[in-house]
C-alpha cells in the first residue's frame, strides 16, 4: 500500500480556518512541506505563526470549529478523507507526539508505567507482561533511574525533566516512524533542555526515525536538524537545509529573526536589531506576504500579492520573497 | 563575615544584600530557597541574577522588595538600600522607600488588574503615594512616552487589548512613573516572542542609560543576561556559585555549573551538527540538598573534598569569585566545541 | 521543500477587531431556546419584585384578607380569580402576590446579612490566614454540619415566630457559606502577580483588599447569590409550612400550603398557586445564577 520512495510525510496545500464569534481566523494558509524518512525537520515560528495548528491539523487534533482543507499523505497513504476512527488508529501507531507541558500531558492519577505502555497494548496488541517489559525498557532508554521501581510511580513523583522523559517514552512505545516534539523543551531549564534534546537526537539516530522539532527558538534547531521550515502568519516563508538557512537566510523574516536573537557568544551591550510592529492577526489576513507590514525593505508589490516560490536545489531551499537577501555562497569545504 | 573578607562586595553600593536566607514551610517540610546570599548593586549598574528553576533567584528578588508571601515564609539577613535597612523598616517608611525600589514581573498581563485601564495602571503608584492629581497626568504621559507608547492611543485600553510587548512596556512605564533608583526585573522577557523580546531589551538598555537606573536582571536566559548585564551572579540551589564582571564570567567561567549552563545554551549557528552527550544526571531535590557543595552530584569534576567541605566564594584568576574547590581556568565552552 | 502555492483563497469576512479567539460556537447557535429561557427568568423575577412592592397599587387586586367569592372556587379569568379562592374565600392570586413579600423579604435581608459579614470575614481569613482562617473555618464547618431547619425551629420555639427571628437566624447561618467562597477566592488571587505588583508599588493592605481583590471576587459571588437565595425561599416556605414561619394572617407561600392540606383531596387546586410561585421563583433564580456563572467563566477565559 505504501510507496517506499515516497516521502514519509507529504503535506500539500494545507489550510485551516477557524470560526470564531468575531470572524474567520485563517490560521494556516496553503502550507506544503515534505519530510523524507529518517530526516529531522525543525519547524520554527513565533506564537501565532500557525506551527502548532499545523501539527494538530496533520494529526487530526484540530478543534471542532476548524475547517481543514488540503492533503496530508503519510507513507503514501492519504490521511485527509479517512474516517476519524481509522485515521486515529493509523496515525496513533506510526506517529509519536511529545507536547510542551508534561504537567498536563500526563494523567496524574495513573502510574507512569501504564501511561507508557498504553499505546503499545492498544496498537500492537501486546499482553500485559509484554507491555510491561517494553515500558521498562523504554524507561531505561530515556534515562529514568530505577525503571523497575519507577514503573509504578505517579507523575508528581518526578521532576519536570523526568516527566518529559516519561512523555518521550510513551511516544516511543509503538516504535513510531515519526516523532513530533511540539515545544517539548520550552518549559524546561536550559541544562535539562539540552539533556532532553540530546536524548531525542540519540533516539532518532538509533531508530532511524523521522523527527519534527517544533519550536520558537532558532537556536534549538541549529545543529540538531537536517532541514528547517520557518513559519509566519500561517504560511511557511522559507525552508532549507539547516546549515544553509543559518549561513544565508533568504527570506527577510528569517533574517530578522536571526538578528533579533541575543547571543551568548556575541558581544554584550549592543543594540539588538528589532522587528518593528506586531505579529499578524489571523482574523485579518493580508493578500500579500504576511511579513510585509514589518519588513524593513518591503515594496508595494509585497503587500499586494503573495510572492511566487523560488526554489534553490543546491540547498534544498524554497522561499517566497520579492526582495530576498543575497545568497551567501557556502565555503568550498561544505559540499554535499 | 566582614566586607574585607569578601572583596566582591563594595562599600559604596546602592543596594547591598548580606547573608540573605529565605525559608518556606510547606506542611511539615521546610525548604531553604535562598541560603546565605550576599551581593550588591551600584547606582546605574545592571546585575544579572542567573539560574534555573530552584536556584532561588526569583525569591531573592522578591525578598529584596519584601514581597514574600505573608504566611509560611521567613527571611533572615540584611538588605540595605541607600543606607537604610529595608528589613527593619516600619511599614510607613517601607512604603516611602518603595518609590525608589521597584519591580517588573515575568508575565505583565497577570501583573495588571484586568479591570483597569492603562492610564490607571500607570498612575497607580503615583496615586498610592499621594502625588497631586494634576501632576499625575503629566507623569503618566511622560512615562508612557519613555517606553515608546502614547497615552492618547493606549491610555483607555484594558490589559487584554494589549499585545505582549505592549503590556510589558506598560509595566515598565508604571514603574518609571515613580522615578525609582533601582528596578528588579524578574524574567521580564521570558514570556515574549523573540521579535518582541528584542524591543523590550533595547528599551531597558535605553532607559537605564538615560535615567541612570540600577537594574537587577533575573533570568534563566544566559544570552539575554549577557547582553544587558555589567555584573553577573550565578545561582544554584539557593547559593551564589559565581559572581563577577559579566565579561569574565561569560568568557572564562570558573564554576563548573556556569560552564554547564554555557554549554547548554542553544546557539543559532549551524555549521556543525551537535554530538549529543550521554544522558544527564538527576537534579537533587531542593528540600534535601547534597552535603558540601550542592552541585557535586552533577559535577564532572567533583571529588571527595566536595562532599565534605562546602566551598566558599574565592577569588579566581580573572577577577570573578567562584565557590568551587576545582574551578575551570580555560576559556568558555561553546556548544560547538563541546563534542 | 515547498510545492508552489496555489491561487489566493477569497478574503476573510472578518470585520470586527475582536479580543482573543474564545468560543468555538458560531453566531447562529447562540440565539435560541437557552437565551429565551434566561430572559424569561429575569422578566419573571422583575415582575414578582415589582408586584410584591406595589401590591396595594395594583388595579383591581383584592386585599389578601378580603373575601372575594365562594370558598375553594376553581380559577376564573378575573384578576382576583386567576388562581381560584381558598377555604375562606380569599383570592389565592392576591395572597400569592402579598405572600411574595414575606419570601422575598426573608431571602433578601438574610442574604444581605450573610453576604456582607461573610465577605468581610472571608477576605480577612483568606488574606491573613493563620488564626482568623482557623476561626472562620471552624464556624463554617460547625454551621454546615447542623441542619438549618432544626436550628431555626429551636430558636423560634424559644422566642416565638417572627420575621425578625427567621431573617436574623438565616442570615447568621449563611455567613459560613459566603465566607468560605470568599476565602477560597482570596487565596487564589492573593499570590497573583497583580496583587504582588500593587504591594510592590506600596499599596496598603486595605487598598489591596478593597481595590484589587474585592472587584475580582464580586463576579463569582454574584453568580452564587441567586441559587443561595432560592434555597432561602424554600427554607422559608418549609418553615411557614411547619407553622414556624411568619405568623398568620400575613400570607406566606408555605403558610398557604399548610392551610390547605386538609382540603387537598377534594380541592387539589388550592395549593397550585403557592407551589407554582415557589417553583417559578426558585427556577428563575437558579437560571439567572447559571447565566451569570457562564458569563463570568467566558470573561475570565478572555482575560
Amino acid at each position: 500500500m505504501s510507496d517506499p520512495d515516497a516521502p514519509l510525510l507529504d503535506v500539500e496545500d494545507l489550510s485551516c480556518d477557524i470560526d470564531t464569534p468575531v470572524g474567520v481566523a485563517r490560521v494556516l494558509r496553503n502550507v506544503s512541506l515534505r519530510l523524507a524518512q529518517g530526516r529531522t525537520l525543525g519547524l520554527v515560528g513565533e506564537s501565532g505563526s500557525g506551527k502548532s495548528m499545523l501539527i494538530k491539523s496533520i494529526l487530526d487534533l484540530a478543534p471542532r470549529a476548524a475547517r481543514v482543507t488540503g492533503r496530508v499523505m503519510f507513507e503514501g497513504v492519504e490521511l485527509t478523507g479517512m474516517r476519524a476512527a481509522e485515521r486515529r488508529k493509523f496515525v496513533g501507531r506510526r506517529v509519536g507526539v511529545v507536547l510542551q507541558n508534561p504537567m498536563t500531558s500526563l494523567n496524574p492519577v495513573v502510574h507512569v508505567g501504564r501511561q507508557i505502555e498504553e499505546s503499545a497494548r492498544y496498537h500492537l496488541k501486546l499482553s500485559k507482561a509484554q507491555a510491561r517489559e517494553v515500558a521498562i525498557d523504554l524507561m531505561a532508554r530515556v534515562g529514568l533511574p530505577d525503571p523497575r521501581d519507577s514503573y509504578s510511580h505517579y507523575p508528581h513523583q518526578f521532576s519536570g525533566g523526568m516527566k518529559q522523559r516519561v512523555t518521550i517514552a510513551a511516544a516511543l512505545a509503538c516504535e513510531p516512524d515519526l516523532l513530533i516534539a511540539d515545544e517539548a523543551t520550552t518549559a524546561l531549564d536550559v541544562t535539562v533542555q539540552k539533556d532532553i534534546l540530546d536524548l531525542l537526537q540519540m533516539i532518532q539516530e538509533e531508530r532511524r526515525m523521522s523527527m519534527i522539532l517544533v519550536t520558537h527558538n532558532l537556536g534549538i534547531v541549529a545543529g540538531r536538524t537536517d532541514e528547517v521550515a520557518v513559519m509566519y502568519g500561517g504560511r511557511i516563508v522559507e525552508t532549507a537545509r539547516t546549515n544553509a538557512l543559518f549561513r544565508s537566510p533568504r527570506h527577510r523574516y528569517t533574517d530578522a529573526l536571526l538578528a533579533a536573537m541575543p547571543r551568548a557568544d556575541h558581544a554584550a551591550h549592543t543594540t539588538l536589531r528589532t522587528i518593528a510592529g506586531q505579529p499578524p492577526d489571523p482574523l485579518q489576513p493580508l493578500a500579500g506576504c504576511p511579513f510585509a507590514p514589518r519588513c524593513p525593505v518591503a515594496e508595494a508589490r509585497c503587500a499586494d500579492s503573495m510572492p511566487p516560490t523560488t526554489f534553490e536545489a543546491a540547498d534544498a531551499r524554497a522561499f517566497a520573497c520579492y526582495v530576498p537577501r543575497t545568497l551567501v555562497a557556502p565555503p568550498p569545504a561544505e559540499v554535499h | 563575615m566582614l566586607p574585607t573578607q569578601q572583596p566582591y562586595l563594595r562599600a559604596d553600593a546602592l543596594l547591598s544584600v548580606r547573608n540573605l536566607s529565605v525559608v518556606f514551610r510547606r506542611g511539615q517540610q521546610t525548604l531553604e530557597a535562598v541560603a546565605g546570599v550576599s551581593f550588591d548593586v551600584r547606582r546605574g549598574e545592571t546585575v544579572g541574577l542567573v539560574g534555573e528553576s530552584g536556584s532561588g533567584k526569583t525569591t531573592t528578588g522578591r525578598a529584596i522588595l519584601r514581597l514574600l508571601p505573608k504566611a509560611n515564609s521567613s527571611m533572615s539577613g540584611t538588605i540595605t538600600f541607600s543606607g537604610q535597612d529595608v528589613q527593619a523598616m516600619p511599614a510607613e517608611q517601607l512604603r516611602a522607600a518603595r518609590r525608589h525600589l521597584q519591580m517588573i514581573f515575568q508575565d505583565p498581563m497577570s501583573s495588571f488588574n484586568p479591570r483597569r485601564t492603562v492610564s490607571d495602571i500607570v498612575a497607580e503608584g503615583l496615586v498610592i503615594h499621594g502625588v497631586d492629581r494634576t501632576e499625575i497626568a503629566t507623569r503618566v504621559d511622560s512615562a508612557l512616552n519613555d517606553v515608546g507608547l502614547s497615552a492618547a492611543l493606549v491610555g483607555g485600553r484594558r490589559p487584554h487589548q494589549l499585545s505582549g510587548g505592549q503590556s510589558q512596556r506598560v509595566a515598565i512605564a508604571r514603574v518609571l512613573a515613580l522615578q525609582p533608583d533601582l528596578i528588579v526585573c524578574d524574567e521580564p522577557v521570558a514570556s515574549l516572542d523573540v521579535s518582541v523580546q528584542a524591543q523590550v531589551i533595547n528599551l531597558l538598555h535605553e532607559i537605564r542609560e538615560t535615567k541612570r537606573l540600577a537594574l537587577i536582571f533575573i533570568s534563566h536566559d544566559l544570552a539575554v543576561v549577557r547582553h544587558i548585564s555589567d555584573r553577573v551572579a550565578v545561582m544554584y540551589m539557593g547559593k551564589i556559585v559565581e559572581i563577577g564582571e559579566a565579561e569574565h564570567v561569560f568568557s572564562r567561567p570558573a564554576h563548573p555549573y556556569t560552564w554547564k549552563l554555557l554549554e547548554a545554551v542553544p546557539v543559532p549557528e549551524a555549521s556543525v551538527k551537535l554530538r549529543p552527550a550521554s544522558v544527564g544526571t538527576e537534579i537533587p531535590s531542593p528540600a534535601n540538598p547534597p552535603s558540601g557543595c550542592r552541585f557535586r552530584t552533577r559535577c564532572p569534576r567533583a571529588r571527595e573534598l566536595c562532599a565534605d567541605v562546602e566551598p566558599p566564594l574565592r577569588p579566581m584568576p580573572h577577577g570573578q569569585f567562584a565557590a568551587c574547590h576545582f574551578p575551570h581556568e580555560e576559556p568558555a565552552p561553546t556548544p560547538l566545541s563541546a563534542g | 521543500m515547498i510545492a508552489e502555492p496555489r491561487a489566493q483563497p477569497p478574503q476573510a469576512r472578518g470585520t470586527l477587531r475582536g479580543d482573543a479567539v474564545a468560543a468555538h460556537r458560531s453566531r447562529s447557535q447562540r440565539l435560541g431556546a437557552a437565551q429565551l429561557l434566561d430572559w424569561l427568568a429575569v422578566t419573571y423575577l422583575v415582575l414578582v419584585v415589582l408586584a410584591a412592592l406595589a401590591a396595594e397599587y395594583l388595579p383591581g387586586l383584592a386585599a389578601p384578607t378580603a373575601s372575594v367569592g365562594e370558598f375553594s372556587q376553581a380559577p376564573t379569568l378575573t384578576v382576583n380569580g386567576l388562581l381560584g379562592t381558598d377555604a375562606l374565600g380569599r383570592s389565592i392570586f392576591s395572597r400569592v402576590i402579598y405572600g411574595a413579600r414575606a419570601s422575598l423579604a426573608v431571602a433578601c435581608i438574610a442574604t444581605a446579612i450573610s453576604l456582607t459579614l461573610g465577605l468581610a470575614l472571608g477576605m480577612l481569613a483568606g488574606f491573613y490566614r493563620g488564626l482568623i482562617e482557623r476561626i472562620v473555618d471552624l464556624y463554617a464547618n460547625t454551621v454546615a454540619s447542623l441542619p438549618p431547619i432544626l436550628l431555626i425551629l429551636g430558636l423560634v420555639a424559644a422566642t416565638g415566630p417572627s420575621l425578625f427571628t427567621i431573617t436574623a437566624s438565616l442570615g447568621i447561618l449563611g455567613i459560613g457559606t459566603y465566607a468560605r467562597i470568599t476565602k477560597g477566592g482570596v487565596i487564589a488571587q492573593a499570590e497573583r502577580e497583580y496583587v504582588l505588583a500593587a504591594r510592590a508599588l506600596g499599596a496598603k493592605d486595605s487598598r489591596i483588599l478593597t481595590l484589587e481583590l474585592l472587584p475580582n471576587l464580586l463576579p463569582t459571588l454574584t453568580s452564587v447569590v441567586p441559587p443561595l437565595m432560592a434555597g432561602l425561599i424554600v427554607t422559608e416556605g418549609s418553615l411557614s409550612f411547619l407553622g414556624y414561619g411568619i405568623p398568620p394572617p400575613t400570607p406566606s407561600w408555605g403558610g398557604m400550603i399548610a392551610g390547605s392540606t386538609d382540603l387537598l383531596n377534594r380541592f387539589p387546586l388550592l395549593i397550585f398557586g403557592p407551589i407554582l410561585a415557589i417553583v417559578l421563583t426558585v427556577f428563575s433564580l437558579n437560571t439567572v445564577g447559571d447565566r451569570l456563572a457562564r458569563r463570568i467563566s467566558l470573561r475570565e477565559g478572555q482575560l
